[in-house]
C-alpha cells in the first residue's frame, strides 16, 4: 500500500542518501545467520495504523524484510482493538504482526491475546530493556506534548507547563485535550500541582475537579488527526498532542511548536497475535524492527523515536530535538505508568464518562 | 385571503427549500475545492492548487483495488436489499400476517442494532464459512443492513396505497402478479427506487461492519478511506468524495435524460 | 379490511416474507444474538452486567443523552423536510428536477468527508464565521462546533433524504383535488391543511422520523468529530467496551438496553399512530 504523497518521496530520496552515506552501521551484528529467502513463498500481514505511519513502516520494516527474506508482507489496518480481539478469540487471526498501544499490550497480556516474543528470533538485547516486554517488543517511544500555535503567541510569552494551559487568564483561547481519560488526568494532576513521584495512583476527583475549570473552553479530539486539524484551523491555541503529530505538522508548514516539560511518554509495542499461521516470519519481520538502521528511518521520517538506543547514530540532527528519547527531552518528562492503566483504565473511563456528560 | 395566504406559504416553502439546497451543496462545495488544494492539509481556502491528491488516487493500487471492491458489491447489494425488502413490505401490509407489528420491528433490527454488534457477529459467523475478506460475505452483510430502508420506504407508500385497486384488477381477470406488475408496481415505482437509493448509498457509505469483514486485498472505499483518515488527513479523501460526487452527477444527469415523461401537473 | 386472495386463510402472500426472513435469521439474527447473549454470560452468568448497568451513573447517562440528541434531531428533520418534500412533490418540473438533484447529490458523498467538511465550514476562521462576521451579525467567532449545534448540524444534513423521499413518495400519491374541495366546502387553507392534507402524509411522516430517529442512536462518527464531551453518546461507549476491554458483557447489555428502549419506542408510535392504518 504505497500512498505515495510527493512531499514523502522527496524525504525519502533524501534519506537514501543520508542511509547510503552512514553505511548500515550496526546491522546484522549479533542475529543468527540468515539464508537469503527463508521465507520465500510466505505471507505475512502487518497491521498498523495507518497513514503516514504506517506508510514508514512499510519503507523501515516490512520492506528490508521482505527483501532479504523472500517473504511477501501485505498491509492491513488501520488497528482497531475491538476487530483484533474478535480475530484473536475467533481462533485464526488473520493479522501476524500488529503495531499497538501500551494499554492494549497489558489488556492483552492479561486476556492471554499475544503470543510470547521468541528471543531465539528476535533480538532483543538491542532493544533498551525498558522497552522489552514478555508479549511485546517496543518499536517507538513517544510523547503527550503540550502543543501550541506559534501564530497565537507570536513575540509572546509561550506555553510551557501543564499549568499553562489551564490558566485561562495568562493563555487565553481554547485548549485542545484528548478524549480519554489516559494522560489528560496526569495532565490536570500535574498543573494542579502534584510532583511526578507523587503521581500515582492517580486522584481521579483532583483531577476532574482541575478538568472543569476548563472544561468550556476545551475541545476534545477523538483521533490523532483531529488534534493536529485542531491547530491547522486555529480552533485551539494551546493543549495536548502527540510529538510526532506536532513534528508532522509543523513540517507540513502548520504555526506549531511543542514544550518537553512534563513530557508523559508512552511506547508502542509490536506483537504476534496467539494463533498467528505465520508464527516465525512474524517473529523474524519484528526483529527487522530492532535493526539501528531500521529504527533510524523511522525516527527521521516522522519523529517517533527508537527504542534501540544505536539507532541515534544514524538519526537526523535536525529531528533529534523532536524525539521522545532525546537524552534533553528524556529528563523533562516521566513515563506513563502502564501498570497504573491496565488496573484502573475502566474505573477511569467510566468516572471520565460520567464527568463528561455532567 | 385564500391566494395570499397560499403566497405566503409558497414564499416560506421556497424560502426555506433555497436554505436547505445551501446547507446541502455547501459541504459538497467546499470537498471539491479542497480535492484541489495544494496543501498537505484540509485547509479552506486552499493556499494553493495541485492535482496531487488525484494523482494519488489513481496511482495508489490500494485506492483502485478499494474502488473496485465497492463497485462489485454496490449493485448486488442495492438490488438483492430492494428485492428482499419489497416483497417483505409487501406481505406486511397487504398480506394478513399475524403479527405483523412484531415482524416489521424485527425487519428494522439491522439498524438498530449498534453496528459494532453485527460487525463482530458476522465476523464470527463468517469465519465458520470463510467468508471474511470475499465480495460474497460483503454483499451479503450490506444486503442485511440496508434491507431495512427499502422495507420501511416501500411500506409507507403501500399503506397509502387503495387496497381496491388491486382488487378491481383481479375481479376483471387479472392474476396476482399480472395485478402486482400492471397496477402496484407503477403505483409504488418512486418508493421502490426510494429505497433502492437508500440501500445504495448506505451500502457506499457502510464502515463498521465491512471493516470487521474485509481483509486488506478485498476492502471498500469507505475503510481505505478510514484508514487514510486515520493516519492523516489529507486532501485524498476529498478527492475521492469528489469523483464518487461526479459519479452521482452524472448518473443523475443520465437518468434525467433518458426518463423524459410527462410530467403532471401538480402545482400547489 | 383487504378483500385479497386467500381470504378467510392464511394469505399466500405471506411467502414473499420469507426470503427477507431467511437471509436475516441466518446472516442476522442467529450470529447476533448468539453475541448478545453473552450480556448474560460473561463474565458470569446472570444479571451482573445489568446490574453494573444500573449501578454506573456513566451508563445510563450516556443512554438518556444518546436518545435526547435522536429525539432533538428527529423533528428538526421532519420541519426542514417537510417543505422540502412538499416542493418537490407540487413544484414545475425544472424546480422538481433541481431539489432532487440538491437532496440527492449530497448524499452520494461519502459521510465520513461531508463531516470533516462541516467541521472546515463551521470552524472559528471558517466560512460561515466570516460571513457572520462580514454582515455584522457577530463581531467575533460563535462557536458552532463541539457542541450541540455542530452534531446537529452535521447529522441534520446527513439524515434530511431519510424524510424527503419517503414523504415525497406518500406526497405523490396525495389526490391534488382533495385540498382545493376541502375549501370550496368552507375549510381555511390552514385547516384543510392540517384536518385534510397532513393525515395523508402521516406513514412518510412516521417512516421518515423513524428512520432518522433510528439511524442516529447508533451514530458515532458525527457526533465524535462534531460534538463536545456532552454530546457522547452510547455506540462510542459499547466500541470502547470491547476495544480497550473485550467486555462484552457490558456491550452486549447496553445494545439490548438500547434495542429495547427503541423497540418499546416503536411499539408505542405504531400503536397511537396505528401502524397498518391505510388510506381509507
Amino acid at each position: 500500500m504505497d500512498f505515495g504523497s510527493s512531499a514523502l518521496s522527496t524525504r525519502r530520496s533524501v534519506l537514501a542518501g543520508l542511509i547510503g552515506a552512514t553505511g548500515w552501521l550496526g546491522s546484522g551484528f549479533a542475529s543468527p545467520a540468515r539464508a537469503a529467502g527463508e521465507f520465500a513463498g510466505k505471507t505475512v500481514v502487518f497491521a498498523g495504523w495507518g497513514g503516514a505511519y504506517q506508510d514508514a513502516e512499510k519503507t523501515a520494516y516490512c520492506d528490508p524484510f521482505a527483501k532479504e527474506t523472500g517473504a511477501r508482507v501485505l498491509q492491513d489496518g488501520p488497528m482497531n482493538a475491538a476487530k483484533f480481539r474478535a480475530m484473536i478469540e475467533s481462533g485464526a487471526p488473520n493479522w501476524d504482526v500488529a503495531d499497538i498501544t501500551i494499554d492494549f499490550l497489558y489488556a492483552g497480556t492479561g486476556d492471554n491475546l499475544f503470543e510470547k516474543i521468541d528471543r531465539s528470533i528476535i533480538d532483543t538485547s538491542r532493544i533498551d530493556p525498558k522497552f522489552v516486554h514478555e508479549y511485546g517488543v517496543g518499536c517507538i517511544v513517544w510523547s503527550y506534548n503540550l502543543g501550541y500555535s506559534t501564530k497565537a503567541y507570536a513575540g509572546k510569552e509561550t506555553p510551557k507547563t501543564w499549568a499553562d494551559v489551564f490558566d485561562l487568564a495568562k493563555f487565553p483561547g481554547k485548549r485542545g485535550l484528548g478524549d480519554n481519560p489516559v494522560a489528560t488526568m496526569e495532565v490536570a494532576l500535574l498543573a494542579d500541582g502534584v510532583p511526578i513521584e507523587k503521581l500515582y495512583p492517580l486522584d481521579v476527583d483532583r483531577a476532574l475537579k482541575k478538568l472543569s475549570t476548563i472544561k468550556s473552553q476545551t475541545i476534545f479530539w477523538a483521533t490523532n488527526s483531529q488534534s493536529q486539524q485542531l491547530f491547522v484551523d486555529g480552533e485551539i491555541n494551546l493543549g495536548l498532542i502527540l510529538n510526532g503529530r506536532a513534528y508532522d505538522a509543523a513540517k507540513k508548514g502548520a504555526p506549531i511548536a511543542i514544550s518537553w516539560e512534563q513530557n508523559i511518554q508512552s511506547v508502542d509495542y509490536l506483537v504476534v497475535p496467539k494463533g498467528s499461521r505465520n508464527r516465525e516470519p512474524a517473529m523474524k519481520l519484528i526483529d527487522y524492527m530492532t535493526m539501528p538502521a531500521n529504527q533510524a528511518k523511522m525516527a527521521n521520517l516522522l519523529a517517533y523515536a527508537p527504542t534501540n538506543p544505536k539507532a541515534f547514530a544514524d538519526v537526523d540532527p535536525q529531528v533529534s530535538s523532536w524525539l521522545s528519547t532525546e537524552p534533553g527531552n528524556v529528563k523533562k518528562g516521566f513515563v506513563i505508568n502502564a501498570e497504573y492503566w491496565r488496573d484502573n483504565l475502566k474505573k477511569n473511563t467510566e468516572q471520565w464518562t460520567a464527568w463528561k456528560l455532567s | 385571503m385564500k391566494s395570499s395566504g397560499l403566497s405566503v406559504w409558497r414564499s416560506l416553502r421556497g424560502a426555506i427549500c433555497l436554505l436547505v439546497a445551501l446547507y446541502l451543496i455547501a459541504p459538497l462545495t467546499i470537498v471539491v475545492i479542497i480535492s484541489f488544494s495544494g496543501a498537505p492539509f484540509l485547509q479552506f481556502p486552499p493556499p494553493s492548487f495541485s492535482l496531487r491528491w488525484y494523482d494519488n488516487l489513481f496511482t495508489d493500487a490500494a485506492w483502485g483495488d478499494a474502488l473496485q471492491v465497492s463497485l462489485s458489491i454496490l449493485l448486488p447489494s442495492a438490488c438483492g436489499a430492494t428485492i428482499l425488502g419489497t416483497a417483505a413490505a409487501y406481505a406486511i401490509v397487504r398480506g394478513r400476517v399475524p403479527g405483523a407489528d412484531f415482524l416489521y420491528a424485527v425487519l428494522m433490527m439491522p439498524i438498530i442494532v449498534p453496528s459494532i454488534i453485527t460487525a463482530a457477529a458476522l465476523f464470527g459467523l463468517y469465519r465458520l464459512f470463510d467468508l471474511n475478506g470475499t465480495l460474497t460475505g460483503l454483499i451479503i452483510a450490506h444486503v442485511v443492513l440496508t434491507t431495512p430502508y427499502v422495507v420501511a420506504t416501500v411500506a409507507a407508500a403501500l399503506r397509502t396505497l387503495d387496497p381496491r385497486l388491486e382488487a378491481a384488477a383481479a375481479t376483471l381477470g387479472a392474476r396476482p402478479v399480472a395485478s402486482f406488475r400492471h397496477v402496484t408496481l407503477p403505483l409504488l415505482a418512486p418508493a421502490i427506487l426510494s429505497g433502492f437509493l437508500f440501500a445504495a448509498v448506505a451500502c457506499f457509505d457502510e464502515l463498521i461492519v465491512s471493516m470487521f469483514v474485509s481483509t486488506a486485498r478485498t476492502r471498500p472505499i469507505s475503510v481505505q478511506m478510514w484508514s487514510n483518515i486515520r493516519g492523516d488527513v489529507d486532501p485524498t479523501i476529498a478527492a475521492i468524495a469528489s469523483l464518487s460526487f461526479a459519479f452521482a452527477l452524472l448518473a443523475l444527469l443520465g437518468s434525467l435524460f433518458f426518463t423524459r415523461r410527462p410530467e403532471v401537473d401538480r402545482s400547489a | 379490511m383487504t378483500a385479497g386472495p386467500g381470504f378467510g386463510r392464511l394469505d399466500r402472500r405471506v411467502w414473499l416474507l420469507a426470503p427477507a426472513l431467511v437471509v436475516l435469521t441466518l446472516a442476522f439474527l442467529w450470529p447476533v444474538g448468539w453475541l448478545l447473549s453473552r450480556a448474560f454470560t460473561q463474565p458470569q452468568p446472570g444479571l451482573g452486567n445489568f446490574v453494573q448497568l444500573v449501578r454506573n451513573p456513566g451508563y445510563l447517562q450516556v443512554l438518556g443523552n444518546t436518545f435526547l440528541i435522536s429525539a432533538i434531531v428527529t423533528p428538526i428533520c421532519v420541519i426542514i423536510g417537510f417543505p422540502v418534500a412538499h416542493a418537490m412533490t407540487h413544484s414545475g418540473p425544472r424546480i422538481r428536477r433541481t431539489l432532487i438533484f440538491v437532496v440527492l447529490i449530497p448524499f452520494w458523498t461519502s459521510l465520513l468527508v461531508r463531516s470533516f467538511a462541516t467541521v472546515i465550514l463551521l470552524g472559528r476562521n471558517g466560512p460561515v464565521n466570516g460571513l457572520l462576521e462580514a454582515v455584522g451579525l457577530t463581531s467575533e467567532p460563535v462557536p458552532l462546533l463541539y457542541n450541540l449545534f455542530g452534531v446537529l448540524a452535521g447529522a441534520v444534513q446527513v439524515l434530511l433524504p431519510f424524510v424527503i423521499f419517503p414523504l415525497h413518495a406518500v406526497m405523490l400519491r396525495i389526490d391534488p383535488t382533495l385540498l382545493p374541495a376541502a375549501m370550496t366546502l368552507g375549510a381555511r387553507p390552514i385547516r384543510a391543511f392540517v384536518s385534510v392534507y397532513l393525515p395523508l402524509t402521516l406513514p412518510g411522516l412516521i417512516t421518515g422520523a423513524t428512520l432518522v430517529f433510528i439511524s442516529m442512536l447508533g451514530y458515532y462518527v458525527t457526533p465524535a468529530l462534531l460534538g463536545g464531551p456532552r454530546q457522547t453518546m452510547v455506540a462510542q461507549v459499547i466500541q470502547d467496551q470491547i476495544a480497550q476491554f473485550g467486555n462484552w458483557g457490558i456491550a452486549g447489555a447496553l445494545s439490548l438496553t438500547l434495542i429495547a428502549a427503541t423497540g418499546v419506542l416503536l411499539f408505542a408510535v405504531h400503536a397511537t399512530v396505528g401502524f397498518r392504518a391505510s388510506v381509507r
